[in-house]
């Protein structure tokens, strides 16, 4: 089942995309919310409105908009790691939603240390999604079991346990939400544009997208991981120890989504409540997959994806239709993102 | 004793149709995690056409159009535009979470619960005879009409499978693609069809859950597509595999949910158990095989 | 009714991908009851052509008649109706499946409306394997047969479906010399009950022993068609590689004192469940100034010597020195850092990343070269490319992805690559297969400076005019043994018959060298 797939996404990655092929799925994507309001809605002209302007009408929600694309910044830089090695981590939701659980009651224990507590919260935050990812990294190594399908079940039971610790043991039972503790005030970042919750997190999302693609393109090791990815058996004919790349690049998927979750709790939520990043781990996939897992090319395309949940988050507050309009064009979207006859549509007829 | 191995039976089923559903595109070489979209997209539909409809039967049949219309855009994205096929079931998944609670909101006005108790419960069928035998009656007596349906649909994909030149090209379409494609016949074609049988069978697995329930919750599914999938690779993608697979998976569920009123064990520990038990038996099963892998060298 | 059976006419088919026309205005008739062997060098258009008449391939013009009528064959359907078949040289057969099984697929013998009757299936298959004299079990799993026997089962399949018409596309490359005089006996006997045969193969001993016309390609085109008997196999091979290839290439003796670079002694490979070592006590010195040439047909060693030298088989017994440092337990990561450099034959799986630059894919062995403090030069790695690819002439830049190059191109720089980081010994696997005269001879005049400048080359490959034409010292391999060792006078004298004979086993290991 492997190899089928890697000849898949092989082909996914060397493709080059065309211009037109990106526009055609983008058109269909905003066809789709234009179906979507004149058959839900009573009012479609409004819905329309506040799903298109609403996200930039003024700067809370402009900021609201760029704050949700911090958690699927980090993700997807996660999965392009691992997707560039040639392991898939589809384990994004519990390694971000355990590594955010860790980072807060970490933080909370270590209140009295001042910077030093801020930084070990989030390292053991990012090392805890990071095991996670590579446990099922190492089941690939030893034994060939399909990482695909072990991120996902240990990330699925992880969320349970992860929820069943937030109710129970580490609630806190001063507020009437099921969740942790909330971090202290001197550890959470500073808002950066008033009064939405965007916090300088950005910063960190930007900072690290950089340092993404420095290690890829730049190191050795980033060479050798991709070269690992694209063809296993020329690493080896070239002498790239070959063990190790089905281990560390997954450890490093899996600390990225786990960063990402301490860096959505540092900045917006100060607590970790029940289920609150459900959904974001499938984003951040779906935003590296329409990147085509380049990290630059992530920023613009977690944009594009916090832009639809902001709309349709909008639409939902100011008109009469729901939010999950956004999960129907956001599928859309992913039908289309990978289909290879789309991607040809205006390039010369060559070679697939 | 006996309560537990009843609820096994009834928990498995739609477990069992599912990865019946799967087994078919499975075996026609395409990866199809779309299983869990197309149940749910089956639990909403047939209880939404029952309730319309104030009739069970034809519900459940305009459930299983309506799921075979999502399996028809997964195929036609899949093996015509020549999508991924995982994404593309991703893709499924998050459609049907998304569309099952936006109709829901636009004809109920309510994103969450959603209960009909117009429809009235499903009959349950006792079996004359079996029942009065020990421990197996109690375990296979007493159950709706979907859980005696599946068995009839389990013999007939075993028998479709392996006795037919379909289920022979089928096969071979996942077995070895060139070989069909070098006698004139078309990979595509077997497994566009097979999309529609596992949207089929999903369609059946996603009524059971609701028309038992009296009601749709939204994600209702839960990962049961997911499970499904592995109860395939479990069952060493055979029939009577896939019947073992989710027997033990349903018994698993049934024990904990018997654990979770007994020793008030916390509900998300137990919901975890079938995700770890899963984990572990695939882990085990990849051990195996690599073992087996490392003799023949 | 006429006496021919197939008339292709003014084919011309071009590849979109490479652009490359691979038959380019061919005609080929073949008579009832006879055996054609079609013949040409690797990339001659055989199979494209063959692949045509079995409604594989669309060709962009030209004619086809079937017993004497004009025919449209747009799929294998098409073509098992009109009584064609055709054998892959890579079997379409499912491991998985039992023989009946497979020879059934797609005509399967109905119980009803809806089943299969399995009975019959192996009834009717049975009587197919009978009739014809083959030797295999129809309730066999296909996947425990012996290519041989594998081999028997895809031509079953298509008597199966009644064809007159067989096409086989070289159906000996994979099989013992056993093997190949039955299937020859099985061919004879199928063309006296009347069916044509066409056999695609470039051995010419074989176009000899079993064809009665033979059609020759070069290059896309038809050379032209022989009764068998009125060419002698010169003439056969002189037809096939056109008059532009000289075989001898000049060399001049190595003056400088030979030094041992590798020795393998007693080297074996053994694997489980297999009754035969693929590798039996290989035993040889590589030593500096000299081509070291490997000889085998397929099956033989060659595949495993290659492996074992890459470093991705593990030996069984033996010993492998460098230089007298023991590295029979090295893998491809220690034998680089051992100075291995090596042109593999698998030049896009193994010897190539396609989906990435050729700057990337010329630094992958020396790239702890090419970084510093774990950083990558980049600066350094495009000079190098640079240089590289204005050294070799590769048609391409430094940043394209190399799978958009030509075969040849990609082949230079694979070449490239090594030799720019080789230290005393280079592996060369099948060096030319599948190019061009051109870079034939480019690959060649490389592989000579290499020797000059006191290299040990060690050269595997099938082709024997390479092996002739280019080694010092030729090791020739037959069921995975040295069997012959030939070098100085022996081996300007040898024939390319005595060579095929020492190569089926036909002669023990005569010149113990050492």
């Amino acid at each position: 089942m492997n190899d089928r797939m890697d000849r898949r996404w092989k082909r996914f990655l060397g493709v080059p995309r065309s211009a037109l092929g990106s526009l055609v799925i983008l058109f269909i994507a905003l066809a789709a919310v234009f179906l979507l309001s004149f058959l839900l809605s009573k009012t479609p002209a409004r819905t329309l409105r506040y799903f298109f302007i609403g996200p930039l009408q003024n700067t809370y929600y402009l900021g609201n908009m760029l704050n949700t694309s911090i958690p699927l910044i980090f993700g997807a830089l996660g999965v392009s790691l691992a997707m560039r090695a040639g392991s898939f981590n589809l384990g994004g939701e519990g390694q971000l939603y355990g590594g955010a659980f860790i980072a807060t009651v970490s933080a909370v224990a270590m209140a009295g240390w001042g910077i030093a507590g801020v930084i070990c919260a989030i390292v053991l935050g990012a090392v805890t999604g990071g095991v996670m990812a590579a446990f099922s990294g190492y089941l690939r190594m030893k034994w060939q079991t399909n990482e695909l399908i072990t991120t996902f079940l240990l990330s699925n039971a992880v969320s349970l346990v992860v929820g069943y610790l937030i109710a129970g043991p580490f609630m806190d039972p001063t507020t009437n939400l099921i969740a942790t503790r909330k971090i202290p005030e001197s550890f959470r970042f500073s808002r950066i544009l008033e009064p939405s919750n965007l916090s300088s997190a950005l910063v960190m999302a930007l900072v690290m997208t950089v340092v993404v693609h420095l290690y890829l393109y730049r190191t050795k090791s980033g060479y050798e991981l991709r070269m690992y990815g694209l063809n296993p058996r020329f690493a080896r004919y070239g002498g790239i120890n070959s063990g190790s790349y089905l281990v560390l690049p997954m450890f490093l998927s899996g600390a990225l989504y786990g960063l990402g979750g301490a860096m959505a709790i540092f900045g917006t939520y100060y607590a970790c409540m029940k289920d609150f990043s459900v959904g974001m781990g499938w984003n951040a996939l779906a935003v590296a997959l329409i990147a085509r897992f380049r990290p630059v090319a992530i920023i613009p395309a977690a944009l594009f994806f916090a832009y639809i949940e902001s709309g349709a988050r909008n639409a939902m507050l100011h008109s009469d239709v729901t939010f999950e309009i956004a999960s129907i064009v956001q599928s859309v979207v992913f039908f289309l993102v990978t289909s290879s006859v789309l991607q040809r549509i205006g390039t010369k007829r060559g070679r697939g | 004793m006996n309560a537990l191995l009843h609820s096994a039976v009834a928990i498995m089923t739609p477990l069992l149709l599912a990865a019946m559903g799967g087994l078919f595109t499975e075996l026609s070489g395409m990866l199809n995690i779309a299983l869990e979209g197309l149940m749910l997209m089956g639990a909403f539909s047939s209880i939404v056409f029952t309730y319309l409809s104030g009739s069970m039967i034809w519900g459940v049949l305009l459930g299983i159009v309506a799921t075979m219309l999502l399996a028809t855009l997964l195929a036609v994205v899949t093996l015509n535009l020549k999508s991924n096929v995982f994404i593309t079931g991703l893709a499924t998944n998050l459609l049907a979470s998304g569309l099952t609670i936006v109709l829901s909101f636009r004809l109920f006005g309510n994103k969450g619960v959603v209960v009909f108790d117009r429809i009235g419960s499903l009959p349950r069928w006792d079996i004359p005879l079996v029942s009065d035998i020990p421990v197996l009656g109690a375990m296979i007596s007493g159950h709706s009409p979907f859980v005696y349906l599946s068995w009839v649909l389990l013999a007939l994909s075993s028998w479709v499978l392996y006795k037919t030149p379909f289920g022979l090209r089928l096969r071979a379409a996942g077995l070895h693609e060139k070989t069909l494609v070098s006698l004139g016949l078309s990979p595509s074609a077997y497994r566009f069809i097979a999309f529609l049988v596992s949207a089929f069978a999903c369609a059946i697995a996603g009524a059971v859950l609701t028309l038992n329930l009296g009601a749709f919750v939204p994600n209702i599914t839960s990962g049961k597509g997911w499970i499904a999938l592995v109860v395939i690779f479990l069952g060493q993608k055979k029939p009577l595999g896939l019947l073992g697979a989710s027997l033990v998976f349903g018994f698993a569920d049934a024990f904990s949910n018997y654990a979770q009123g007994a020793w008030n064990v916390p509900a998300d520990f137990i919901l975890a158990i079938p995700y770890l038990f899963t984990l572990l038996a695939m882990v085990i099963v990849s051990i195996h095989a690599d073992w087996k892998e490392r003799i023949k060298r | 009714m006429s006496d021919t059976a197939v008339t292709m006419h003014d084919i011309v088919k071009t590849y979109r991908e490479t652009g490359r026309c691979a038959n380019d205005h061919v005609d080929l008739t073949v008579g009832r009851g006879e055996i054609l062997c079609l013949t040409g060098e690797n990339g001659a258009g055989k199979t494209t052509l063959m692949k045509v008449l079995y409604g594989m391939e669309k060709p962009e013009s030209g004619t086809i008649a079937v017993m004497g009528k004009r025919v449209k064959i747009d799929s294998p359907l098409d073509a098992n109706r009109l009584g064609i078949g055709m054998v892959h040289q890579h079997f379409m057969l499912v491991d998985e499946y039992t023989v009946a099984q497979n020879v059934i697929l797609g005509r399967e013998p109905m119980h009803n409306r809806f089943t299969i009757d399995a009975d019959a299936a192996k009834r009717l298959v049975d009587e197919v394997i009978h009739a014809h004299g083959f030797s295999i079990d129809p309730s066999a799993r296909v996947g425990s047969l012996t290519v041989g026997q594998k081999q028997q089962v895809e031509i079953v399949k298509m008597l199966y479906r009644d064809v007159d018409i067989l096409i086989l596309d070289e159906p000996t490359a994979v099989l013992t010399e056993q093997e190949t005089a039955s299937l020859f006996e099985t061919l004879r006997t199928l063309r006296d009950t009347g069916k044509s045969l066409i056999l695609i193969t470039h051995k010419l001993h074989e176009i000899k022993a079993i064809s009665d016309r033979v059609a020759i390609m070069r290059q896309g085109r038809m050379v032209g068609q022989f009764e068998t008997a009125s060419v002698d196999e010169r003439e056969l091979a002189g037809l096939m590689m056109g008059k532009s290839f000289s075989p001898a290439i000049e060399k001049t003796p190595y003056g400088r004192k030979q030094e041992t670079v590798l020795r393998f002694a007693q080297v074996s490979v053994v694997r489980r469940n297999q009754g035969r070592p693929m590798l039996k006590d290989v035993s040889f010195v590589a030593r500096t100034g000299e081509i070291l040439g490997f000889a085998g047909v397929g099956g033989n060693g060659l595949g495993e010597l290659e492996s074992v030298l890459a470093g991705t088989l593990p030996i069984s017994g033996g010993t492998i020195t460098h230089r007298g440092k023991d590295i029979s337990k090295s893998d491809a990561h220690r034998l680089r850092e051992c100075g291995l450099a090596y042109v593999p034959s698998d030049r896009l799986k193994v010897g190539s990343a396609l989906e990435a630059s050729v700057s990337e894919n010329l630094i992958i062995a020396a790239r702890k070269r090419f970084s510093r403090h774990g950083m990558m030069r980049g600066k350094h790695i495009m000079q190098h490319a640079r240089t590289l690819i204005d050294t070799y002439s590769v048609q391409g830049t430094a940043d394209m992805p190399i799978g958009t190059l030509s075969g040849g191109n990609i082949q230079k720089v694979i070449l490239a690559r090594e030799i720019a980081q080789y230290r005393d010994y280079i592996v060369f696997s099948e060096p030319t297969w599948g190019l061009d005269i051109a870079s034939s001879k480019f690959v060649h005049t490389q592989m000579i400076a290499l020797r000059d400048a006191g290299a040990s080359v060690l050269l595997l490959s099938s082709n024997l005019d390479e092996i002739l034409s280019l080694s010092d010292r030729v090791l020739i391999f037959s069921r995975g043994s040295i069997v012959a060792e030939l070098e100085g006078e022996r081996l300007h004298t040898v024939t390319k018959e005595e060579m095929g004979a020492y190569m089926l086993g036909m002669h023990v290991r005569e010149a113990a060298h050492e």
